[in-house]
């Protein structure tokens, strides 16, 4: 394995809906952010294995006690499972990277781990009990920072990451942000799934359909104005596949979204020093990949006009953005300091 | 040209540099703080910066008293353990905060991981608690100008309560957990076959004068006051109960012997909330512990309170709910007040015991 010294540096993404990992011997990888345990002896029998991680366990999930360790960007307090569920997440992810989590055999790893900002701030303690021993020195930060690092904003930025659970907000003021610097909503990407699913209920009340089935839609055809193509997808009614169109529902479930964040984000920046005010106006970031939304960055950048314009643009890569500035925090960190980091 | 260029770009890649360092050595420290179980540091008053000589003295006399204290301590623990009594409980319960002093404080970064605890071992009064988060489904409530709704946030609150409480042993149960809807006649019915030992409903108020802001708690009772009767009919909409069953409720109104225990709940929770908000919301008005007939105060059978957390109405504290830790503010009020009040009850058992 290409590491430097005996030494892997990783940068961990761990997401509510999926997770990223990025090394320092080039690997990189994304997973579903499910673990699922055989729900029987039979069902173990047949999957062949106690525990299954990402697009594995979801397939399999009628067999499977299936768990999303960091619904709502939390682990829920007092649950073992959703413990044991992290726990598992980051093994995979970290075996991923060519490493196996059982027998390192001398290699050191360091890793950085990005979580939602509520995630942080309410289970900091119960994050570092659940991660011990997973690497040999560990640090945990906010997912918008790790964000704002990896691309070097750190000055006079705003970073919106809108996961699955959470959008984490995190004004960048060229040091480490503070609570004040950030906020956390739980209008993201669920909570749109939710919306659409009600949406599509209410339109196609016979439609059978899962959660699972809605969330693929979105990811697949999510937007805001005006669509390019109608949104068609199949479901069955009464056991037979049908076609059904969706475009307003998807528009509508997405445009829910929008208030909030709007909100939220004017009222960041309301709190900054006037004089950087208009900076920040200008470096607006969204990472995460429900802001993947086609036309969100538009619709944002158009609120910001009223306050006397500002651009908001994408991160160029959404999916690693969280595990590559985690990575970039690991190899800038002086080796003296992870010494005091080990678990 | 050139040269200008290459120099103003080295400039702000040192200028980066150095922030990166710094940035860094604070993340570390915070790290480092959370792995020592000590909560991120803060520089100290000038009144608290004492040379390091009297610091020395202070912690010499510290330390010969808690040996002393010890030993006392050792010695009627041998007591204690010759002859068992049920007096351990109020030891195991010093933990959590009592009444207005859970603003800032952070017992996870302070204490070992919370283990659970065996409520059976506790010989509270209350064991259940039922949280009644407002609203919810296509009642949405009120809704602020910037599209915050209230039944998001009632229900956001009241899974932070739920944690909280869970963390402290009591067992909750809760009306709604997720975005339904559920009638107040459901809800009611909900807490009387869990057999809560208190019921807790979440409200945000929404008043026509857009400036007020506040917070006020109620129990049952009549009222004359208009802004009352329409808050009252505005929280009742969509009851599920008939008008005969209503009849019937507001018949048991003024014979509850419960009256008195939900109004000294309803007075620790007000009591709670404006001390706890006011340090972030120095505008916000104690608007006091009020009566009035809430379908959802009417039917439970247990102490019931309904607290109007704050003003979805007035634009600053609607940006507050916006705000995670201002919710989370609220719900360690609730929960200092449920617990205090708990306590209380417990206290007045061991001194009838």
């Amino acid at each position: 394995m290409n590491t430097e010294n005996g030494i892997l540096h990783i940068g961990i993404d761990l997401g509510t809906s999926r997770s990223s990992v990025s090394a320092s011997n080039g690997e990189r990888h994304v997973v579903e952010s499910y673990v699922g345990w055989p729900v029987d002896m039979v069902a173990q029998k047949l999957l062949k294995r106690p525990v299954l991680v990402g697009r594995e366990a979801l397939e399999n999930r009628p067999m499977l006690s299936l768990h999303r360790p960091l619904e709502q960007g939390l682990i829920q307090e007092g649950s073992e499972r959703d413990q044991m569920a992290v726990r598992e997440l980051l093994r995979h992810l970290i075996s991923l990277v060519g490493v196996n989590p059982e027998d390192r055999d001398g290699l050191k790893v360091r890793a950085v781990i990005g979580v939602p900002a509520e995630a942080l701030r309410v289970n900091k303690q119960s994050l570092r009990n659940a991660l011990k021993g997973i690497a040999d020195s560990l640090m945990i930060v906010s997912e918008p920072f790790a964000v704002a690092y990896g691309i070097e904003a750190l000055r006079y930025t705003m970073i919106i990451d809108i996961g699955a659970g959470t959008a984490d907000f995190c004004v960048m003021k060229g040091r480490f942000p503070t609570e004040d610097d950030q906020r956390t909503l739980t209008n993201a990407g669920d909570w749109i799934d939710e919306q659409l699913a009600k949406l599509i209920r209410e339109r196609y009340p016979d439609a059978q359909f899962t959660i699972h089935m809605v969330r693929e839609w979105k990811e697949k055809s999510s937007f805001l104005g005006e669509p390019t193509l109608p949104v068609v997808v199949t479901a069955p009614i009464g056991g037979k596949p049908t076609q059904l169109d969706i475009t307003n529902e998807m528009r509508n479930a997405c445009e829910s979204i929008v208030p909030p964040i709007a909100e939220t984000m004017v009222d960041l920046l309301s709190r900054v020093e006037p004089e950087y005010q208009e900076k920040i106006r200008n470096n607006v970031t969204l990472a995460g990949g429900s802001s993947q939304i086609t036309g969100l960055a538009k619709h944002l950048q158009n609120i910001l006009g009223d306050l006397g314009g500002g651009r908001v643009r994408m991160v160029k890569d959404p999916v690693f953005a969280g595990s590559d500035g985690g990575l970039s925090i690991a190899l800038d960190a002086p080796s003296s300091d992870w010494h005091m980091l080990s678990t | 040209m050139v040269d200008r260029f290459r120099f103003l770009w080295e400039t702000g890649r040192r200028d980066l540099g150095r922030v990166k360092s710094r940035i860094i050595r604070e993340l570390v420290k915070e790290n480092i703080d959370t792995i020592q179980g000590r909560t991120p540091r803060v520089p100290p008053h000038p009144l608290l910066r004492i040379s390091s000589r009297a610091l020395l003295w202070v912690s010499v006399s510290l330390t010969l008293v808690a040996a002393s204290y010890s030993l006392s301590t050792i010695t009627e623990a041998r007591r204690e353990m010759a002859s068992p009594t049920l007096s351990s409980p109020v030891a195991v319960k010093a933990q959590p905060p009592s009444l207005g002093e859970t603003a800032s404080a952070n017992p996870e970064s302070s204490l070992p991981a919370p283990q659970p605890i065996d409520r059976a071992v506790l010989p509270l009064g209350v064991q259940k608690i039922v949280l009644d988060p407002g609203h919810g489904g296509a009642d949405s409530g009120t809704i602020a100008p910037g599209g915050i709704v209230e039944k998001e946030i009632t229900l956001d609150i009241g899974h932070r309560l739920r944690r909280l409480l869970e963390k402290a042993a009591f067992d909750v149960a809760m009306t709604r957990k997720t975005d339904k809807a559920v009638s107040l006649k459901d809800r009611v019915g909900f807490a009387n076959a869990v057999r809560g030992d208190l019921f807790v409903s979440i409200h945000i108020n929404w008043i026509k004068t857009r400036k007020t802001r506040g917070v006020e708690t109620y129990y049952l009772g009549p009222t004359d006051d208009p802004y009352l009767t329409q808050l009252t009919a505005m929280e009742n909409k969509e009851s599920g109960y008939s008008l005969t069953d209503y009849r019937g409720l507001l018949e048991a109104i003024y014979m509850d012997v419960r009256n008195n225990e939900s109004r000294r709940l309803a007075s620790a929770v007000q009591t709670s909330l404006f001390r706890s908000l006011r340090t972030i919301n120095p505008k916000v008005k104690n608007r006091g512990v009020k009566k009035a007939p809430f379908i959802v105060l009417v039917g439970t059978r247990m102490p019931a309170i309904l607290a109007e957390v704050s003003c979805l109405s007035n634009k600053r504290e609607a940006r507050l709910l916006a705000r995670p830790d201002y919710r989370q503010r609220i719900a360690e009020a609730l929960f200092g007040a449920i617990h205090s009040y708990a306590d209380s009850l417990t206290r007045t058992h061991q001194k009838g015991a």
